[in-house]
């Protein structure tokens, strides 16, 4: 699908938003989207949010050793996952994604066998939770060190540029990702190629405990698109609607060779860091609980209820069936028992190479006396 | 005297250099109010005030950089990476910059700086949280690289680091954090950089380590005494320049070494000692050096406990060395 009109200015003072507070939908142009589809929105950001409080259950209970949790950033994350062309496009994602690779369709017992660490981790259970990937899906296998991933997707949108195969590559990060220098280096090197990639920052303010104004001195994060030639593009992350349409527009400009965008998401990050942080240490619990007043969820719930597309015995309908599908492949994750312990030497390189046959065999001795 | 874990012995060392010199100042991240990822600055800032514990942007260049030129210009920085693992977007500043600015300059500017980083595994980490990257620090000529083991040492060589003259990484082993605590002088007391301890004096076998894996070494020493034998146990503390001397001397008289550590076994610290001590001892020894090490493998999460140098793994090795 070509862009036929470009509905959405860059550089806006104000966040892009279509739909307000109290549900109601505040743009120039009719959304056209059937009801089913919008419905679809709900049903992703609710399973999103399920499955964050599935893994805190899972940290609780000491099933898992780490998560990083994602709620508040539902409505960006599902708007991000449905402006994609699944399975076509390419999505480097961040740790706190797990919402969006859900979305994008991801099976749960893969996240859930990525979660444990597990034979279920179609990674082999080689990285800590929160870290998932999928080569049938075209998601890159998160890795931990921050904005190291920006020029990646750089360079895998410049191979579809060059073998011209009309995909876009989605490039997501947090607000802190902005300070590192592979942030700016990648970036700059797809907007001087006019790589189709688009880089999304779900800006939730924080950086583990460090404020976004002890980060940036500027104004918003998408201002520093101006700088690289490319626009910026600042939107209300808790918009599922404004995420979804901006996302949309920015990929299909970059599908149409029309280069790459920024697009920042502003979100709330209703839980701590992660799982091995304490938030209560720095962040108040006014301000988090003000926060939580502008839960993603409600909001669309609003705009759906004014459609009549929103009851709530629907919604408890949709809760169980998506609480019961978490439960299915959590207990399925759970059967798949560790993985081969030798498979540690696997993968380092296509083929092993005599140091690592050796290194292997000591294991292998080691296991079986 | 006090007893402290050792990210109470780095807090305090911190806290007396920051006192006793208002040149020395922290940077890093979240090493403000939330007083570090694993609390080493904790109550800091609220001491010293934000201008002298810096929350930095998410960016591990700016922070090794900006040491070099606070450094330069005659601040005392003690930068915190957070994890040892995210050294590597400073690694520029810190191997083109901080490494060789006395050499560049032929003696006319330094980097009188410390780094300091957890360092790893066993935590259950995974790939970026549980590396053990000092070898890359040791080959790279100008900097000294700390590995501590105990809450004393961390204490007397965080403050000799930070009032030495040249670029100082500082590592410890999160996991030992908060594994054991021991009796820590309050006043002021240094230790020297370059210089090992000796854990335990012994005849037979000298067993070298350093970091971390010094938990399982003593471990194995223990469990070699309780079997009638007699090992020499050396932490080296100080991986660069390593204390090539009382190696030496040990190994002279036990005529066996083996070397252990939980970083990659190829082109490791390890490998070096092991290397200079059959260069240099090769009629006195009785066996071969051998190495007991972290695999040639990215740090797996799932094999995070058999990665390691288990006990089994050092008395094996030992065993070939004794039965040579
Ligand atoms: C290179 C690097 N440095 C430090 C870290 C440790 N770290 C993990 S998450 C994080 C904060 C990231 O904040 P942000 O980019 O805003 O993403 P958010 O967690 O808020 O979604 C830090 C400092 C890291 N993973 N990688
Ligand atoms: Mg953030």
């Amino acid at each position: 699908m070509i862009q036929e009109k470009v509905r959405f200015q860059p550089f806006s003072s104000e966040p892009i938003r279509l739909i307000d507070e109290q549900g109601r939908w505040i743009a120039p142009f009719e959304h056209g989207l059937p009801p089913d589809r919008l419905q679809r929105f709900y049903r992703d950001m609710l399973a999103a949010r399920l499955l964050d409080e599935k893994l805190v259950i899972l940290i609780r209970t000491g099933k898992t050793s780490f998560i990083a949790p994602h709620a508040g950033h539902e409505a960006a994350q599902v708007g991000i996952a449905h402006a994609l062309r699944k399975g076509h496009d390419w999505l480097f994602p961040y740790y706190r994604d797990m919402g969006l690779v859900l979305a994008l369709g991801v099976p749960l017992v893969e996240i859930f066998g990525q979660t444990l660490g597990n034979a279920a981790d179609p990674a082999k259970g080689r990285q800590m939770p929160s870290h998932p990937g999928s080569k049938a899906l075209n998601v890159f296998t998160v890795c931990s060190a921050i904005a190291s991933h920006i020029p990646p997707a750089t360079g895998a949108a410049l191979s579809m540029k060059l073998r011209r195969t009309g995909q876009v590559a989605v490039c997501t990060f947090g607000d802190g990702a902005t300070s590192e220098g592979d942030w700016h280096a990648g970036i700059n090197f797809a907007a001087v190629q006019q790589a189709p990639a688009v880089f999304v920052c779900e800006n939730n303010r924080y950086a583990i405990s460090v404020n976004i104004s002890k980060q940036t001195a500027s104004e918003n994060i998408a201002i520093k698109a101006q700088a690289y030639g490319m626009p910026g593009y600042y939107v209300d992350g808790l918009d599922v609607l404004a995420s979804y349409f901006v996302m949309q527009e920015a990929i299909e400009r970059a599908r149409a060779g029309q280069g790459p965008s920024l697009v920042e998401l502003v979100v709330h990050r209703f839980g701590a860091h992660s799982s091995a942080d304490d938030d209560s240490r720095y962040r108040s619990r006014e301000e988090l609980a003000a926060e939580r007043q502008q839960d993603p969820l409600l909001r669309y719930q609003r705009f759906l209820e004014q459609q009549g597309l929103w009851d709530a015995r629907w919604a408890n309908e949709l809760r169980l069936e998506i609480s019961k599908a978490l439960e299915a492949a959590l207990q399925e994750a759970l059967q798949a028992g560790e993985p081969d312990p030798l498979e540690m030497f696997d993968d380092v390189y296509a083929a092993r190479p005599w140091h690592l046959e050796e290194q292997r065999r000591l294991v292998a001795e080691e296991l079986q006396s | 005297m006090p007893t402290m874990t050792l990210i109470q012995a780095i807090n305090a060392a911190l806290d007396e250099e920051m006192k006793r010199d208002e040149r020395v100042m922290l940077l890093g991240e979240d090493v403000g109010k939330r007083g570090g990822v694993f609390l080493a600055t904790e109550g800091l800032q609220q001491k010293y005030g934000p201008d002298r514990v810096m929350d930095t942007p998410l960016s591990e260049a700016a922070i090794i950089g900006a040491a070099v030129g606070l450094a330069a210009h005659g601040m005392r920085p003690v930068a915190e990476i957070q994890f040892a693992d995210y050294v590597f977007p400073g690694i520029d500043q810190l191997f083109s910059q901080a490494a060789k600015l006395r050499y560049r300059s032929g003696g006319q500017f330094s980097a009188p700086m410390v780094v300091r980083m957890p360092t790893g595994g066993g935590v259950k980490g995974g790939h970026h949280h549980s590396q053990s990257p000092e070898a890359h620090f040791a080959h790279t000529a100008g900097l000294k690289v700390i590995v501590v083991s105990t809450p004393y040492d961390a204490k007397g060589l965080l403050k000799a680091a930070i009032r030495n003259d040249d670029p100082v990484v500082f590592m410890e082993p999160k996991r030992l954090y908060r594994a054991v605590k021991e009796e820590v002088p309050a006043d002021d007391f240094l230790l020297p950089i370059g210089k090992a301890a000796v854990r335990r004096e012994g005849r037979d076998i000298t067993l070298v380590s350093y970091g971390g894996p010094m938990v399982e070494t003593l471990k194995a020493a223990e469990e070699m005494v309780a079997a009638g034998l007699d090992p020499e146990v050396i932490d080296l503390r100080t991986v660069m320049p390593w204390d090539k001397e009382t190696v030496l001397a040990s190994v002279a008289k036990t005529g066996r070494l083996l070397m252990i550590s939980e970083a990659p076994r190829t082109a490791s610290i390890a490998s070096e000692v092991t290397a200079t001590v059959s260069e240099e001892l090769f009629d006195q020894l009785l066996a071969p050096p051998l190495r007991v090490s972290g695999f040639d493998t990215p740090y797996p999460l799932a094999q995070d406990k058999l990665y390691m140098p288990t006990v089994t793994r050092i008395l094996a090795a030992a065993k070939r060395l004794l039965d040579y």
